[in-house]
């Protein structure tokens, strides 16, 4: 193949295949009109300006925290997103195509959805099997006859699109119940505006602005009574969801608040928040849950990612959610070869765009055609079955597996359709800083508007890992595209988010939900937790590695004691509290364990993971320049795990960088979050933690009396590992003595690492905190602190040091601090009790066998 | 015959619980074998929300929520029950069991007999239970005499054990065992008629129990009880109760019916707590006149 254009040497790699239709090159070998435009623009780049870009996009997506989760793959939680830098392009012509197809199709689908629950004339008129229907696990019969507010009961819809070798575009799959990536695919404009903002000003690509004020409209007009400004809830299954970022991302694009199941509660027949403040009610829920999961009083009963009672609430008109519980029905694929008709009925028009051609077993004759091509056709199950595959590729099996499967098929008929397979077209992709050709599917998005759809004017574009690999999944490591709808329409495409924010008013804002709450409140504890493990490490390590070991004899006193304290404080026993001698004479091993040893309970590593468990599922939190701090930590602790092996210094520099990532990022919260109720939980959680880290360092190290060698190197680790000797030094100008250490620790109101100072701050933080209704009482939180703040009042530290005779532990400071250390854990579970309600738990009640005889 | 029936459910939580939500199938439908002169389900606590409806089989269903702290919760339901003298007439004709399968096959029944051929996760069948069922649905035989000789050989080979199985239980291994109690024999029923391609649905109620004779009958020794019903065209829907091996006439009260135990549980809940609770259920069965 040779091109004339200035494109040629970047697509020296691509080559057709006559298997596939070839989206870039015609049947004369030249470059297709819309992709001979966009390499007219996008080939000036240049082959090394390509990558550069490349990899600009690929950083920026991951220090955006862009990420998707695999199930079951320790290592796949939060895996970066992966972006092609080569748009999916659409000419305008055909895209007008697509669009009256997909509206057709959504329009048809909302009526047949609207008929299963409703009259059922489709199945009485014989247009609509009832096994198809009856025996599909999405039929909800708790759900007919609920009627919503709207014309549409199809709210959104997202379809699979390909294009087979003869070059006509078919519709793969439907997604129906809580269609997926309408959030990425924002994000994939978003990034690619970002790193080639002259492309998209010089060649009019479609904006996507629209279908994200049709979706806001929508969602708002379906609220109960048509109220205004209604409550918008994103209904989530949690962090561990594969598409999780995605959630996030949209609620805070569209400004609704991201719940969990057990952040909402029925009462009264209506849906409430718990937030901070008390109940808010609830007027639209838009779910991220499969239609079962969504109330385990009704649907399935084990669930613990629904809201009790849901269904009732809904049912009572008194909450709208989107989509309709039950409308996964229409992610069949038994219903695609009866569309042809139900559209000639329901529409009196012909289908615009073709379904792949599919026999549903439920018939005689199909099921005949479906068991002698076995080998020819997709057998899929009509609904999703999580217990196994639900597409099999039939000329993938062997013998011994088609005749299993025809026997599965003959068991069971209704429940399998044949379908025929395409081969998808393959598209110009940028593989290992080469032009390859992939194969794509497309995923366009449709949202109602109350008249008719509005088709997102983009869509998600995924292409294949390899070529002719049929298989497209993200949970199989796809790669993703932007898709560009090229049109003279005006387009420019950086001002997506403002346009949004012209029409966007919130005024629901500040009420924190419970969970959101709660994880607030362990990010500050966890980010303390890792400083101050990581400073006290840093002490040790630094320590043990000055330390002349073999020539100064009189250094392992306190180098034992330093690395006793180490394991009490971090809490990764047995570690130093051991007999083993060993352990001291080369205590590096045990070092770098409670460093790098996730499994280890109490390491850095472990605390490391908390940490992040806690960041990420409150994601929405975080401003750019935070998750630009908190993926260079992420790496860089990888890495130093790694280097570690080479050298002691290489874990202490490690520590150093942990650091100061640390408190950047504490420093960036600081700067940038805004001081409500958010804030105020991070903060609580920090100073709670940094309270009892304290109390617990100076129970470890300080209470009892060594020798006066010991005890200068104890105190003076105390005073390091909380960044307090300049202060001692400045203030006392003192040899270090232990009243003094305890004066600066504790009492000093100036010293920002006292304790006093920190009781300050969360006293005034759980003054703070919402009143519960009807409650005149003290809350037993304020008790705590209070009580806790008198403790550390009547302290004085010329008791706290003082030694009975025959003694070698300091009594008072001993009592102190063991009494300190009760109130302030006491705290968090008060708080917990009281403010993060969604802890507790749902449990069914059964009732007994039937016996009788 | 007049029946009066108190089914009484009550249950002791542990700790105090703030949320109870729950739905109920205690109040009896009427058919052409029974009229429901009067039910009422009374509820302590008193509930805050309740609502009643019609499920989508047509049962009565009662929804409730306690939104304020209790330790017990009682459920009582009172009904009385007017049985209609309506004893089964055979007349089944003389079409086989496997003419009226392809009748079904070709959609000429109404949706509401065809919905209750397809097998559920409770019913689900296998190749012993198909080759079970064959042992009575021999070539040519009616639908009515097959489904007697069902029942029968069901109460002549599975043996009465209560506690061996619970609503978890798959049929798999009471097949295996040959031993359950009256759910899961209706569910093996249920499981081998659908098997053979016919409609079959699962009956949730309560049977009279007689006291032995020349004694007293005692409060609230009777139980919930299921069968299972077979439509047959020309004498509608037939009810069997294969735990007693008879054809239920006048001492069988209906409360309401669905494709199994599952679409007709008579109390389910979800309660806002993790501790232990304990449950007692009592049901009386009286005659009246």
């Amino acid at each position: 193949m040779t091109l004339e254009t200035p494109p040629a040497s970047l697509l020296e790699h691509y080559t057709s295949n006559p298997l596939f239709y070839d989206e870039l090159l015609g049947a004369d070998g030249q470059l297709r009109p819309n992709w001979q435009t966009f390499f007219e623009s996008f080939g000036q780049l240049g082959q090394e300006e390509m990558n550069n870009r490349s990899q600009d996009m690929l950083r920026l997506l991951k220090e955006n925290g862009v990420t998707y989760n695999i199930y079951g793959d320790p290592a796949g939680l939060n895996r970066p997103w992966k972006l092609d830098i080569i748009p999916f392009v659409i000419n305008k012509e055909e895209w007008q195509k697509i669009e009256s197809g997909l509206i057709q199709r959504a329009t048809l689908l909302d009526l047949v959805l609207k008929d299963i629950y409703g009259e059922q004339k489709l199945i009485k008129n014989g247009l609509l099997p009832m096994e198809l229907i009856y025996n599909h696990a999405g039929f909800l019969r708790q759900c007919c006859g609920i009627h919503q507010p709207g014309k549409h009961s199809l709210i959104s819809y997202a379809a699979d699109i390909a294009r087979s070798a003869d070059g006509k575009i078919w519709i793969v799959n439907d997604r129906t119940q809580a269609p997926s990536g309408s959030g990425y695919a924002l994000e994939n404009r978003m990034a690619m505006a970002r790193v080639l903002p002259e492309l998209f000003n010089g060649l009019k690509v479609r904006r996507l602005s629209t279908y994200y004020n049709a979706l806001r409209n929508a969602l708002a007009s379906m609220a109960p009574d048509k109220k205004q400004n209604p409550r918008i809830v994103i209904l989530t299954p949690g962090a561990g969801n594969e598409t999780y970022f995605e959630h996030s991302y949209l609620a805070s694009f569209l400004g609704f608040t991201l719940v969990q199941g057990n952040d909402l509660m029925v009462k009264d027949n209506y849906v409430w928040l718990k937030t901070l403040s008390g109940l808010e009610k609830v007027d639209v829920i838009l779910r991220r849950i499969d239609d079962i999961y969504c109330d385990p009083l009704e649907l399935k009963e084990d669930s613990q990612l629904g809201v009790p009672g849901l269904l009732q609430a809904i049912r009572s008109g008194n909450v709208s959610i989107a989509n309709p519980l039950g409308s996964s029905i229409l992610e069949n694929p038994g219903l695609m070869p009866f569309l042809k008709t139900i559209a000639r009925h329901l529409l009196g028009e012909d289908l615009l765009m073709p379904t792949i051609a599919s026999w549903w077993c439920g018939q005689t004759k199909e099921l005949n055609y479906v068991l002698e091509n076995i080998q020819s056709l997709v057998i899929k199950k009509i609904y999703k079955d999580f217990t196994r595959s639900t597409s099999v590729d039939g000329a993938a099996l062997g013998s011994a597996q088609i005749r299993e499967l025809r026997e599965q098929i003959k068991a069971h008929p209704y429940l399998y359709v044949g379908q025929e397979k395409i081969n998808f077209s393959s598209t110009p992709s940028l593989v290992n800083g080469k032009i390859e050709p992939r194969n794509a599917l497309f995923r366009s998005f449709l949202v109602s508007n109350n008249e008719s759809y509005t088709v997102m004017t983009g869509g998600l574009t995924r292409t294949t890992a390899g070529l002719g690999n049929f298989v497209i999944s993200n949970q199989l490591g796809g790669i993703s595209k932007d898709t560009w709808i090229i049109s003279p329409e005006p387009g420019r495409v950086l001002n997506v988010r403002k346009e949004l924010e012209r029409n966007y008013s919130n005024t629901h804002n500040g009420s924190l939900p419970s969970h959101t709450a709660e994880n607030l409140f362990w990010v500050g504890r966890y980010t303390e937790r890792v400083l101050g493990n990581a400073r006290f490490q840093r002490t040790v390590m630094q320590f043990v590695s000055d330390g002349n070991r073999l020539s100064l004899e009189n250094d392992m006193p306190s180098e034992k004691n330093l690395l006793m304290a180490l394991t009490q404080f971090t809490a990764t026993y047995p570690g130093f509290i051991s007999d083993d001698d060993t352990l001291f004479e080369n205590p590096w091993k045990e070092l770098k364990i409670i460093l790098f040893d996730e499994e280890r309970a109490g390491s850095l590593s472990y605390n490391l993971v908390l940490f992040k468990r806690a960041v990420y599922a409150v994601r929405d939190h975080w401003s750019t320049d935070t998750w630009r701090v908190l993926r260079g930590l992420e790496d860089e602790w990888a890495i130093a795990e790694k280097a570690a092996k080479t050298g002691h210094h290489r874990m202490i520099s490690a520590l150093d960088h942990l650091i100061t990532s640390m408190v950047a990022f504490v420093g960036l919260n600081r700067e940038s979050f805004s001081r409500e109720q958010g804030w105020i939980m991070l903060d609580t959680g920090r100073k709670t933690e940094q309270s009892l880290l304290l109390t617990s360092m100076l129970l470890s190290t300080l209470v009892i009396r060594n020798d006066e060698q010991t005890d200068y190197d104890l105190q003076e680790a105390v005073l390091i590992s909380n960044e307090s000797l300049v202060n001692y030094r400045y203030k006392y100008r003192e040899h270090i003595q232990l009243p003094l250490v305890l004066d600066l620790m504790l009492l000093d109101p100036n010293n920002p690492r006292s304790l006093i100072y920190q009781l300050d701050r969360l006293k005034a933080y759980l003054a703070n905190l919402p009143k519960q209704q009807n409650n005149q009482e003290q809350p037993e939180h304020e008790r705590l602190v209070m009580a806790a703040y008198a403790l550390l009042k009547r302290a004085d530290k010329n008791i706290l040091a003082h030694l009975n005779t025959g003694s070698d532990q300091y009594e008072h400071l001993y009592t102190f601090l063991t009494g300190m250390q009760d109130l302030l854990s006491a705290i968090p579970m008060a708080v917990s009790k009281t403010y993060f309600q969604h802890a507790q738990t749902q449990k069914q009640l059964f009732t007994a066998e039937i016996n009788i005889l | 015959m007049l029946y009066k029936i108190i089914h009484t459910t009550v249950y002791t939580y542990h700790e105090p619980v703030s949320l109870c939500q729950n739905i109920a199938r205690l109040v009896p439908r009427s058919s052409d074998k029974q009229v429901c002169k009067k039910s009422v389900v009374t509820i302590q606590p008193q509930p805050d929300v309740s609502a009643e409806y019609e499920d989508f089989f047509g049962n009565k269903l009662l929804y409730f929520a306690i939104q304020q702290v209790h330790k017990q919760l009682t459920v009582t339901a009172v009904s009385e029950i007017e049985k209609i003298a309506n004893p089964v007439s055979i007349h089944t004709g003389d079409a086989s069991w496997e003419d009226i399968k392809q009748s079904f096959a070709i959609e000429t029944h109404e949706l509401d007999i065809r919905q209750y051929i397809p097998e559920t996760t409770m019913t689900a069948s296998s190749p012993e239970i198909s080759a079970y069922a064959l042992q009575s649905y021999t070539v040519g035989r009616t639908v009515y005499e097959a489904t007697l000789d069902l029942m029968q050989r069901i109460y002549k080979d599975f043996a009465f054990k209560p506690g061996f199985t619970t609503v978890a239980t798959p049929l798999s291994v009471v097949m295996k065992e040959r031993k359950g109690v009256c759910q899961d024999f209706a569910h093996l029923a249920i499981a081998c008629i659908r098997a053979m391609g016919l409609p079959a649905r699962y009956v949730s109620g309560y049977l009279e129990t007689l006291a032995p004779p020349g004694k007293e009958k005692l409060t609230g020794v009777d139980a919930s009880h299921a069968w299972f019903s077979v439509y047959i065209p020309g004498m509608g829907w037939v009810d069997f109760d294969p735990t007693n091996n008879q054809i239920p006439d006048g001492q069988h009260i209906t409360v309401g019916w669905g494709r199994d135990y599952a679409d007709i549980a008579p109390l389910k809940g979800i309660i806002i707590n993790s501790g232990p609770h304990k449950l007692i259920v009592s049901v009386d069965v009286r005659r009246v006149e």
